[in-house]
């Protein structure tokens, strides 16, 4: 007994020297010129609409400093507590999803996808996205601790696999957001792919997601799609972005425009064209967009770079973590990291079709951020009893 | 056993590290993989297409630009009266996108713009429904300021009680309010204020500030300005600014027309055009009628114009003279021969057509031969009706004959025999030379769009032999227009000083600061002022005791030519009949010329036609000119003159008889009866005339009442019917002419 709690005590004592202070780093970084971008772009919108310039900026901030106390309590918090929360954080990510359908439930931009409890607003999509991270890392660990291919079963892949796609089609289904449907579908293969050994039916679920890929492009290219629904209209405005340039592709070819106008250096902080009302809502999704106008493919590259940093931190501390669990939950993190980062810079280049993903951090949205901070939280109190 | 356990679970758990670090690495590949690729993406994108989208970005900027349109000069005639002039107009532009900023406020708005438009809601609405992105429709063109403002009242009035609704109302009820969604764009409309009045002569301009014929399309650089710009920059703290760079109004054509003379000429015009629609054949009464007044002193035109005329606010209306069948039946195909009517509508008699003069001419062959010294004067002229030259027998206007003529009564009587005779006296070298002397076959360089060339049409030395010269001397066998005709005259007359016609006297900006002054050009001396005083007298003894005497108005002596000129071919039934004249006699202060092309009557070839129109114009702008009345006139010619220069206001006047509200325009017409002739006024003993244009104050009245006259516009293009003006100078046009 004795000798455990001393273990217990080194080991505490040992992780306060190891927090991934680099990791924490970037992401005030990160912050911090997110808000800064935000304000670039959204004040002159802001201020012709709302008449006040600092509009997007003040909400950003304030969710901004939630995030940060939520950052604090995480890194405080054990997560080791987590664990126990695995079936539960599937069902409070249902049960607030299916909330959405009641009156607390509000519709905002035209998408019904908030919960409105009055002291407190956000998308139980993004309280869905840590549900799934810690119900996989749980639930993966429990698994292998029963034996050494249990997981490998079929009954093993069903336990796995079932409850993050039941989350991800009523997300789609409940808030017709399609985006993170695919993030926390993303999240559950990329946390499945590290936990077992085996590469084959990854290779051949990629091979079969191209190949419908394909063949939604080919008949998108080929058949008469009038009439077909928006996302079949993003897919070809997406494929020929000029024809479509005064509807569907209206933002994608403007974010090109923006991009290319840009060039290697940028027009200068602050200096975007773009920003001045041909690029509606440009503090959204559309972000990245903007800073390579104003800074150039140069500036973003080093946006690019810092997220590779955070991406390689979360990697060494996965890599590092004293439990499976922990490990499995940076995993969670740095897969919801890469994937939205990547979807959305792939969107930005019209490289995929419009999908609304935002870019972490630097996006406008209070709820991401404050959701996003928790993560990092999660993280940085893994990393903080690393080996 | 625990032991075995421990290194068992610690195998597997070895063997998940590995299984793990192996996977992440995995994993950390691809996602540098992605990242390298997105990054090769960008780095491709903006080597790539870095000219072309900053390109297309600049053109963003026009969206903050707005052009701002200038204003065409006006032209005024020389009182002042506005006979062109642009009129700001406004295009209603909505902005739906602005508009649906608040759902609330698409009703009212809707409600607003059908009430203070008329327009359609049921279209609106589903105009509005169909396209909620749409940032620029216009909904209406070319409202006038008035019409503005309705709107701008409705709005202020609404919003108010909306806005007092809302300080009171729930979220939920509250009102929506007329925002920014609509705009007006501003444009400038040509307006033609008396409608047909001088049509020939201003020509017209549509809404691209391009004039076509006459003052507009001479004048045109002149009087269109330089578009003004607004525009929209970032500054250095990048928030949008506007700037305007005004725009700089054309200039103002004060021209040396007179309102009133034009008015009495085309009244008179007009005037024989009804009397004689349909009499010998269908159609108007003549094929053209053309009158030119001018100020032989100077050269300055006063009057001029041509029938048909057409409304200048409604060029392509030819319902005048075409019933809507016709018009149709010319529009179809390519459309060539609907636009061969308008451009002949259009075109400027005066100017641009070509005929030939007849015994007009004789005028200037005599002041050649008396100039030259080939007449003397005293010489007689055996005239037997015809007289043989080079195998033709060439006949004279009276087939019996007039015997013997001195060289006054030769002009009398305008004796063909007597004139081939004088030609053969002067030859043909003198003839010709004296021919580019009165500037016949050249350009007078009037300043009127459209003037016809005839160099082609008058003999050279080569091309004149015995029999062109016999013709030539009696103004058949070349062709000249009526300008070049007015202004050879002119010097015949005015002691041989040959001045270059004008239309413009004067260039304003739109301050009315003077640009340009256009002084009165003497291009050369014709003859001596000694011959042209010997012309006066013969002209005057043509009036006086020949075959001008028709052409006299009563207490006036003048001076003029008649001619009757037989058309190609000669088969003896189409002529052109002119008057040529000055007044008054002694001191000629203005010439008039007027010409009527194959009148449509049995016997065409009798300048009574054309002296009828000059007396008549005659008598009523000599009193207007204040030149006053030297001769006699018996009981019948005053009865006749009182009846032309009182029929309009008869009855009128006595009303207002000791009215003493002078500024009103009506003061014109109090000077009558016991009041007696004022100043201005000497001749004024009779009923007095009014006109278009009251001349003490400058400003258009109604000639009916006498009132200032409201201007009653037809617009332009936007379709509605051109409704005739009834205050206007023109009785209302006749229904149903060919």
């Amino acid at each position: 007994m004795a000798r455990t709690m001393a273990k217990k005590q080194v080991q505490i004592r040992h992780s306060r020297h190891n927090m991934d202070y680099i990791l924490l780093t970037v992401v005030l970084f990160l912050i911090a010129f997110g808000l800064l971008m935000i304000y670039s772009t959204s004040s002159y919108e802001a201020g012709e609409k709302l008449k006040d310039s600092a509009f997007y900026l003040k909400k950003q901030l304030q969710s901004t400093v939630m995030g940060f106390f939520a950052l604090a309590i995480m890194i405080k918090f054990p997560y080791k507590y987590l664990q126990k929360f695995d079936l539960l954080a599937v069902a409070v990510s249902i049960a607030l999803l299916f909330l959405v359908l009641t009156p607390f439930g509000v519709t905002r931009n035209g998408a019904r996808r908030w919960l409105d409890f009055k002291i407190i607003s956000f998308q139980p999509a993004e309280v869905a996205k840590i549900g799934v991270i810690v119900y996989l890392s749980s639930i993966i660990q429990k698994l292998e601790g029963l034996g050494k291919n249990v997981i490998r079963t079929p009954k093993g892949i069903a336990i796995v696999m079932v409850p993050p796609t039941i989350i991800a089609g009523l997300i789609y289904i409940i808030t017709k957001n399609m985006s993170s449907a695919i993030i926390v579908m993303g999240i559950a293969v990329a946390m499945l792919f590290v936990a077992v050994p085996d590469y084959k039916w990854f290779i051949a679920m990629g091979a079969g997601v191209l190949a419908a890929v394909a063949a939604v492009v080919g008949y998108v290219s080929s058949a008469d799609t009038t009439g077909a629904g928006f996302r079949l209209a993003r897919v070809r405005a997406w494929l020929d972005p000029e024809s479509y340039s005064t509807d569907e592709a209206f933002q994608t070819l403007q974010a090109l425009y923006a991009i290319g106008s840009g060039g290697i250096w940028g027009k200068g902080l602050g200096q975007s064209m773009q920003k001045l009302g041909f690029l509606p809502e440009a503090q959204n999704d559309m972000i990245f967009s903007i800073i390579c106008e104003e800074l150039g493919f140069f500036g973003a590259m080093a946006i690019i770079l810092l997220f590779v940093i955070l991406i390689w931190s979360c990697m060494v501390i996965a890599n590092k973590a004293v439990d499976r669990f922990g490990s499995l939950l940076v995993v969670g993190v740095m897969a919801h990291f890469a994937i939205q980062v990547i979807l959305n810079i792939a969107v930005v280049t019209n490289t995929i079709p419009n999908t609304g993903i935002t870019l972490p951090f630097i996006s406008y949205g209070g709820t991401a951020t404050l959701f996003l901070l928790v993560e990092i939280g999660i993280v940085l109190n893994v990393s903080k009893s690393c080996k | 056993m625990t032991a075995k356990k421990n290194r068992k679970k610690r195998k597997r758990n070895s063997n998940l590290q590995k299984v793990k670090t192996m996977k992440l690495a995995v994993m950390m590949l691809i996602i540098l993989l992605a990242f390298a690729g997105l990054g090769v993406r960008l780095y491709v994108l903006t080597r790539d297409n870095r000219n072309d989208y900053q390109k297309k970005i600049l053109s963003h900027l026009d969206y903050n630009s707005k052009t701002l349109p200038f204003k065409r000069g006006s032209i005024l005639d020389a009182n002042g009266t506005i006979l062109a002039t642009s009129e700001k107009v406004y295009n209603v532009v909505l902005d739906c996108k602005v508009m649906l900023d608040d759902e609330k406020n698409m009703d009212p708005m809707i409600t607003a713009l059908v009430q203070c438009f008329g327009l359609d809601r049921g279209e609106l609405t589903k105009y509005v429904q169909d396209n909620p992105t749409s940032q620029y429709r216009v909904l209406k063109k070319r409202i006038l300021y008035e019409e503005r403002e309705v709107f701008e009242e409705y709005k202020k009035e609404y919003n108010t009680q909306a806005n007092e609704h809302n300080a009171k109302a729930a979220d939920e009820d509250k009102m929506g309010i007329i925002n920014g969604g609509i705009w007006f764009d501003e444009e400038y409309i040509r307006r033609y204020p008396n409608n047909t009045l001088a049509c020939d002569v201003i020509g017209f301009t549509g809404t691209d500030n391009n004039g076509q014929f006459g003052l507009e399309e001479y004048y045109n650089d002149v009087l269109n300005g330089t578009n003004g710009r607004e525009y929209g920059y970032l500054n250095d703290d990048a928030i949008l600014e506007r700037t305007t760079v005004a725009a700089m109004d054309g200039y103002t054509l004060i021209s040396t027309i007179d309102a009133n003379i034009q008015a009495i000429i085309e009244k008179y015009i007009k005037q024989f055009n009804d009397e004689h629609m349909n009499e010998e054949r269908e159609g108007l009464g003549a094929y053209n009628i053309g009158f030119i007044a001018m100020n032989c002193n100077n050269g300055d035109i006063l009057g001029m114009a041509s029938y048909p005329d057409f409304d200048l606010n409604n060029p392509k209306d030819l319902s005048k003279y075409y019933t809507q069948e016709q018009i149709t039946q010319m529009q179809e195909g390519d459309g060539e021969e609907y636009y061969k009517t308008l451009n002949e509508l259009w075109r400027n008699f005066c100017i641009s057509d070509t005929y030939e003069p007849g015994s007009t001419a004789k005028a200037m062959t005599l002041a050649a031969g008396l100039e030259t010294g080939r007449i003397i004067g005293n010489e007689t002229y055996e005239c037997g009706g015809s007289l043989m030259v080079a195998d033709h027998d060439i006949s004279c206007n009276v087939s019996s004959g007039h015997g013997t003529l001195d060289v006054s009564g030769s002009l009398e009587q305008s004796c063909n025999v007597a004139f081939m005779k004088m030609g053969e006296a002067i030859g043909v070298k003198n003839l010709v030379q004296f021919q580019r002397i009165f500037n016949i076959g050249l350009r007078t360089n009037i300043d009127l769009a459209g003037e016809a060339r005839t160099a082609s049409l008058v003999f050279t030395e080569d091309t004149m032999r015995a029999a062109e010269l016999a013709t030539a001397s009696f103004g058949q066998g070349f062709n000249v227009t009526m300008i070049e005709m007015a202004a050879a005259f002119s010097s015949i007359i005015n002691g041989g000083y040959y001045y270059e016609p004008h239309m413009v006297s004067k260039i304003v900006n739109s301050n009315g600061d003077t640009v340009k002054n256009i002084e009165p050009r003497v291009l050369k001396q014709t003859i001596s002022s000694t011959t042209s005083e010997q012309m006066r007298q013969y002209l005057y003894a043509t009036v006086a005791e020949g075959t001008g005497r028709s052409a006299r108005p009563a207490g006036y002596a003048i001076g003029g030519k008649t001619g009757t000129a037989e058309m190609v071919p000669r088969d003896h039934k189409n002529y052109v009949v002119s008057f040529i004249g000055f007044a008054p006699a002694d001191d000629p202060q203005i010439v008039v010329y007027c010409v009527i092309d194959r009148p449509n009557v049995a016997d065409q070839p009798h300048a009574t036609y054309a002296t009828g129109i000059i007396k008549n114009v005659l008598t009523e702008i000599l009193p207007y000119l204040h030149i006053s009345r030297t001769e006699e006139m018996t009981i019948t010619e005053q009865e006749e003159a009182d009846n032309l220069l009182g029929n309009i206001v008869a009855g009128e006047n006595k009303d207002n008889e000791n009215g003493d509200d002078s500024e009103n325009a009506e003061n014109d017409n109090n000077n009558n009866g016991e009041n007696g002739a004022d100043a201005q006024n000497p001749d004024s003993d009779s009923g007095k005339p009014t006109y278009v244009v009251d001349p003490n104050t400058g400003e258009l009245v109604n000639p009916d009442t006498g009132e200032p006259a409201e201007m009653n516009y037809n617009y332009e293009g936007d379709g509605s019917n051109a409704v005739p003006n009834e205050g206007e100078v023109q009785p209302s046009a006749p229904d149903g002419a060919q």
